[in-house]
């Protein structure tokens, strides 16, 4: 096994601990002759001849007496020293309650929302959820129960010792056995008589966990090391106090202690690691198992195509070729202007010999009115066209100001600014209407933060953001920016209106919150006049951390099927992008190119990673994650609604808008239509994504199959079906129209033999004919986008 | 109040697609049904020919005014009930659940029944599939679960009998009614109509008018030459893709069955049986519950909404929902009775938690996960029991309590499915179909 590794690495290099029971976690690595890394914490071992401190089989090493020695690791022939010193363990320390009492209750998830976290409490015992109150949480543990939970003359006949350890019945088990340091910890501080702890001591500023990125193979593990860096400079090791968790479990679990297992399918995760409100991550990237010796080269169109393929390299995945012109002209339509290719458009662009035929085809397509028609469907989704919270006119009016943004090509961050910024009469600045869609202004910060940021910060109202670094004070700080809101009557019909300067207070310390962004410091003063002003300012500007990536990131997902982060509006340090270079450029270039909407669609539909086949082969059939191969994207309720509308000619009739109309045109999401429902169409009830459901069901599967009003569509005598019958007397042209109609390609030979025999046994042409329709149809290769 | 939020650490998306998956060598096989029969027998276990209707009071059923009374506490907990003999000695129920106190000898109560969790979506999906939320739970979604819901279980262990599917949800889909890991095979079919209404017919079940049968095969055998995907690894590496074949592939075995077709024909049934069940959803709901399992349906679960009562819970309580359920709860159990099908059906009446023992401003009640009351009948289960107790005020059990798993492991053990059993999720990670701590209620049978 020595044979292995060229070398090993042990960090710390050196140890120095400071006080009784601080702890190291030692990390051993070994490297190869190509120095790639092996994690042998868990099986190297360790030796320490004194009494000044313990070292677990583990690597942890824990202090007992001040003094200094050395440990000794030993792997195979490999050996490596490492000094360690230790001071200060007799020192009185006063502990803090919450810097030494709510971490241990957390680790041990006591103040989770199942065990005494929960607002009713658990049996009598009530602490704040995550730690989030801590005076609260004193008063319960030091006062509540006149007093009996803690007993400083008698540490250990205290009740919530005695519970925790199992001297007496605990509905929650033995979380912390008599013999644990943690134990230890809370005897000590009820010993000291229950301190608060002064407000000078430190308190944690980060957390950095070690590695940060690692590349497994399957089944491959990695202890991993927490330290926190304290207002005063220390750095402590927490890995003990840390809670982790992993976002993708088929690429990677943790357990309590922090030791890591890849799974079995290739792919990223991120290993998340919390304490105190602090948070890190381990990036888990998990190759293929068989390595790809000779791996080919793939053609490569535009900045997009380099970093996609370096990932693939490093997963071993081989990427599929290039689409064929019929998949390409089928899906560039439905993904950019949510419409089917005519069958005259097929034919000519089918036709066409000319090389830059397919840029030209984007370009066209980029110019069509359905383009803004078709984002400001999707955009009306997340912003809350919403008619029954709005009325019909001034959702009309709120609706058009988003399509005529997208109509002139409006930079998004001047989109963003409109609508952040909108104030006086509505009808002159539609964009207000938001606010009224959005009424108060908790949920506006929310809403605000999650469609252009693409950050959730509604759990943050109550608590402590539980996998993310925002506090209640970073809500409410930017809730700030939207109290001073006010709609008032005017001759020139509604106004919205900014007045006054009221106060938001933490709701728990009572504190004034003046309006700041996230992640920006609160200014000691209120922000002067509207101050949704200087939200935008931050929130547009080409060095804000997140808006043009979000907004990046919400467009590949719709073009490719999966975010670069996904879900796309959860972006937080625990929930990495899965190719941070790929974010990045995106982002980079639709701030270079001033936020051009269109010039963003372009560049991600130019790319040979859009541009490749829906096929699979040996490395990359399992992958869904990396953009190996085009996925499958079931179309849309509207714009499957429009498509069989279009293929058979027969327009859909919606109430109270224009005969004629189409579904994507629909600015009002509670037109009745009953397909729309059962296809998933959103409510718009919240800002989230995930309204759209894209699952398939029986229900939709019955409905195309045996709805009478698509059967209407098919056979009706104005219909594009019976045009064909008419226009086509032979058979092979009318199956040909047929599946340039449906699928913008002309049948194969076979499929043209089974669909020409089919037309010569029946009995009716015409209705041969829709049943070859019908079948068209209800294919799969008609239902998805691919 | 029924309140969305969106603070999940885990990539919902991710748990659709999870969701979505089980067409991958899941789909219930006759070599795996062969090959659980085989073991079932080995463990001394007979496969038993048994079903399940879920009656499921969502909103959350006050067991404190119905099932479990408790007439000496204060009148702030008490309500405004009075209890009223059974045909079980000693035995009380609420005074407006009449029919039920004459027949509770075919029905059983556990008393001492609770779990922790008092909110919407997620007591739904604990009550349901025995596990609680995990991290990313989203109660919105349709559906929400993260582990599958006791139906897709028992549609999937016990498979189909005759043409019809073997999990039903009626009128409409329960959130917490899905599948989770095991994929389109074994999500419920949704009848999405109310068995209440005069034109009640299950939409686009059979094909239109226009289409005779003939045609219809015809056109299924075309489907399958001229779709370019069709024969393709393409379809079997895109989860949605895949999901959409299977679901074809149970449609048309739907729509061609005429065993699905009689059972939903509700109007075939006597005036006179509809009458007793109740002209109202509930009631009809619960009678076209006995024609599908009649009809061959593993597991019938009706979702029945409107029973959050904060707001005059005596008033509603009183003069509209316990009538509905007293008479549509004793109708079923007497009806399955007659026909012989009470020893083979097990029937559970929940909802996903209790209400709050005092009561509020509003004279309401609010939302109480840590004591409810359930109710069981038949499929091995004994009528008459009244198990366990909760405190003076049902403010929680005071004799041994159970719970959400407990029920699970109960009426797997009715069905005759192993409650030790696992299944392998698509990628491979064992799942048990109870969490550890689930234990049958031995004293039910």
């Amino acid at each position: 096994m020595g044979d292995d590794y060229s070398r090993i690495a042990v960090t710390p290099a050196n140890i120095a601990l400071e006080g009784k029971d601080s702890s190291m976690q030692l990390l051993v690595t070994g490297y190869d002759a190509d120095e790639n890394p092996t994690d042998l914490t868990h099986l190297a071992q360790y030796s320490l001849d004194s009494e000044i401190a313990t070292v677990s089989r583990t690597g942890v090493i824990r202090s007992r007496q001040d003094g200094a020695s050395v440990i000794t690791v030993l792997f195979a022939d490999h050996q490596v020293n490492v000094p360690v010193t230790t001071s200060h363990t007799h020192a009185r320390i006063t502990l803090n309650f919450e810097n030494d009492i709510i971490p241990i209750l957390s680790r041990y998830r006591c103040n989770t929302s199942g065990c005494h976290g929960k607002a009713e409490g658990q049996n009598g015992f009530k602490l704040s959820v995550f730690g989030f109150d801590p005076i609260a949480d004193y008063q319960a543990i030091a006062m509540e129960g006149r007093g009996r939970r803690v007993f400083p003359g008698s540490p250990q006949a205290s009740l919530l010792l005695r519970k925790m350890s199992g001297g007496i019945p605990h509905g929650g088990g033995i979380p912390i056995r008599p013999d644990r340091p943690e134990y230890r910890t809370m005897r000590d501080w009820i010993a000291q008589g229950l301190p608060v702890g002064s407000k000078e001591d430190a308190t944690i500023v980060s957390l950095e966990i070690t590695p940060r990125q690692r590349i497994f193979k399957m089944g491959e593990t990695q202890q991993l090391r927490a330290m926190a860096t304290l207002s005063d400079r220390r750095k402590l090791d927490v890995t003990e106090l840390t809670q982790f968790q992993t976002n993708s479990p088929n690429q990677a679990v943790v357990d309590a202690l922090g030791h890591v297992t890849a799974g079995q399918s290739p792919g990223m995760a991120a290993v998340m690691a919390t304490y105190m409100g602090q948070v890190d991550v381990l990036q888990v990237f998990v190759p293929r198992g068989d390595a790809i010796d000779a791996y080919p080269d793939s053609k490569k169109s535009n900045f997009i195509d380099g970093h996609v393929l370096d990932n693939l390299k490093k997963l071993n995945i081989i990427p599929s070729g290039d689409c064929d012109d019929e998949q390409f002209l089928r899906r560039v339509y439905i993904d950019t202007i949510g419409t089917l290719p005519t069958a005259d458009e097929a034919r000519s662009f089918l036709a066409s010999k000319n090389v830059d035929k397919r840029e030209q085809l984007i370009d066209q397509l980029l110019d069509r009115d359905e383009f803004s028609t078709y984002w400001a469907l999707k955009w009306s989704d997340l912003l809350r066209v919403d008619r029954l919270a709005l009325g019909h006119e001034n959702a009309y009016l709120y609706y058009n100001w988003i399509r005529e943004s997208f109509q002139e090509n409006k930079p998004l961050n001047q989109f963003a600014r409109e609508l952040l910024v909108a104030e006086g009469p509505l009808r002159e600045s539609p964009a207000g209407l938001f606010y009224k869609a959005v009424p108060t202004a908790n949920k506006r910060a929310s809403t605000v933060s999650q469609v252009f940021l693409g950050i959730r910060i509604e759990c943050a109202e109550c608590h402590h953001h539980p996998y993310d670094r925002w506090g209640q004070k970073d809500y409410f700080g930017m809730q700030a920016f939207f109290t001073q809101l006010q709609y008032k009557p005017s001759r020139a019909g509604e106004m919205l209106l900014t007045s006054g300067s009221p106060v938001t207070k933490h709701p728990r310390t009572g504190e004034v919150v003046n309006a700041y962004a996230l992640g920006t410091g609160m200014p000691e003063q209120s922000p002067e006049g509207d101050r949704r002003q200087v939200l935008a300012d931050w929130m547009t500007a080409t060095n804000n951390p997140w808006f043009a990536s979000n907004v990046a990131n919400r467009t590949w997902a719709h073009f490719l099927g999966r975010g670069i982060v996904e879900p796309v509006d959860d972006v937080r340090l625990t929930n990495p992008p899965t190719n941070p270079a790929l974010l990045d450029a995106l982002s980079q270039h639709f701030k270079d190119s001033e936020f051009d909407y269109r010039r963003l669609v372009k560049t991600i539909l130019m790319s040979a990673t859009y541009q490749r086949s829906p096929d699979v082969n040996r490395t990359n059939e399992r992958d869904e994650q990396n953009y190996s191969r085009y996925l499958f994207k079931q179309l849309e309720a509207e714009v499957m609604l429009d498509a069989i509308s279009q293929v058979t000619g027969r327009m859909e009739k919606f109430e109270g808008v224009p005969v004629g109309s189409r579904a994507i045109e629909l600015w009002d999401s509670s037109v009745p239509n009953y397909f729309l429902k059962v296809f998933g169409r959103p409510v718009r009830a919240t800002a989230c994504e995930c309204e759209r459901v894209s699952e398939p069901t029986i229900s939709q599967v019955l409905h195309v199959l045996n709805s009478p009003a698509i059967q209407k569509k098919l056979s009706h005598q104005d219909g594009r079906i019976r045009a064909i019958g008419v226009d086509f007397a032979d058979n092979k042209k009318a199956v040909q129209e047929i599946y340039l109609t449906c699928f913008a390609r002309y049948p194969t030979s076979d499929e043209l033999a089974a669909a020409v025999e089919y037309l010569e046994q029946t009995d009716d042409r015409q209705t041969g004919l829709e049943d070859v329709a019908w079948s068209v149809m209800n294919s799969l290769e008609f239902l998805f986008n691919h | 109040m029924r309140k969305q939020r969106f603070c999940d650490g885990i990539h919902r998306r991710d748990m659709l697609r999870f969701g979505a998956a089980g067409a991958f060598g899941m789909g219930l096989t006759l070599p795996s049904l062969l090959e659980h029969e085989a073991r079932l027998k080995a463990n001394g276990t007979e496969t038993k020919d048994t079903s399940l209707i879920i009656v499921f009071l969502q909103g959350g059923l006050s067991t404190i005014d119905t099932w479990d009374m408790k007439p000496d506490a204060p009148s702030e907990f008490r309500g405004d009930f009075s209890p009223i003999a059974t045909n079980l000695p000693g035995v009380q129920i609420s005074e407006h659940l009449p029919k039920l106190s004459k027949v509770h000898d075919m029905f059983s109560l556990v008393r001492s029944f609770g779990h922790a969790n008092s909110n919407h979506g997620q007591a739904d999906h604990f009550m349901l599939t025995g596990y609680p939320h995990g991290p990313g739970f989203n109660g919105g979604l349709k559906p929400n679960n993260q582990k599958p819901c006791v139906g897709a279980v028992i549609g999937r262990e016990l498979g189909p009998r005759g043409g019809v599917p073997p999990y039903v949800c009626l009128p409409r889909m329960h959130n917490s009614a899905g599948s989770s890991y095991l994929g389109s095979a074994a999500t419920p079919f949704v009848v999405g109509a109310d068995p209440n209404a005069p034109d009640f017919k299950v939409p686009d079940l059979a094909p239109p008018v226009a289409v005779a049968s003939r045609r219809l095969n015809d056109r299924r055998s075309l489907l399958k030459t001229i779709n370019r995907y069709e024969q393709s690894a393409i379809i079997q590496a895109n989860q949605g893709a895949r999901a959409m074949r299977t679901y074809q592939e149970k449609a048309f075995e739907l729509m061609t069955s005429e065993a699905t077709k009689a059972a939903f024909d509700i109007n075939s049934e006597p005036d006179a049986v509809r009458e007793k069940y109740g002209r109202n959803m509930l009631g009809q709901s619960c009678l076209m519950a006995r024609r599908l399992i009649e009809a061959g349906v593993r597991c019938a679960f009706v979702n029945h909404i409107d029973w959050d009562t904060h707001y005059n819970n005596f008033h509603v309580l009183k003069n509209e929902l316990l009538p509905k359920l007293d008479a549509a709860m004793s109708s079923l159990l007497t009806d399955l009775e007659d026909r012989g099908m009470l020893d083979s059906t097990m029937v559970l009446v929940t909802g996903e938690f209790g209400r709050t023992p005092r009561i509020n401003k509003d004279a309401g009640r609010d939302h109480w996960g840590p004591s409810c009351a359930i109710a069981l009948a038949g499929g091995g289960v004994q009528g008459g029991r009244v198990i366990g107790a909760s405190n003076e005020r049902a403010e929680r059990p005071a004799t041994t309590p159970f719970g959400p798993a407990d029920l699970m492991a109960t009426i797997y053990h009715g069905m005759g499915i192993d409650p030790e059993r696992e299944f392998l999720t698509p990628e491979g990670r064992p799942v048990p179909i109870v969490p550890g701590t689930g234990r049958v209620i031995s004293e039910l049978f």
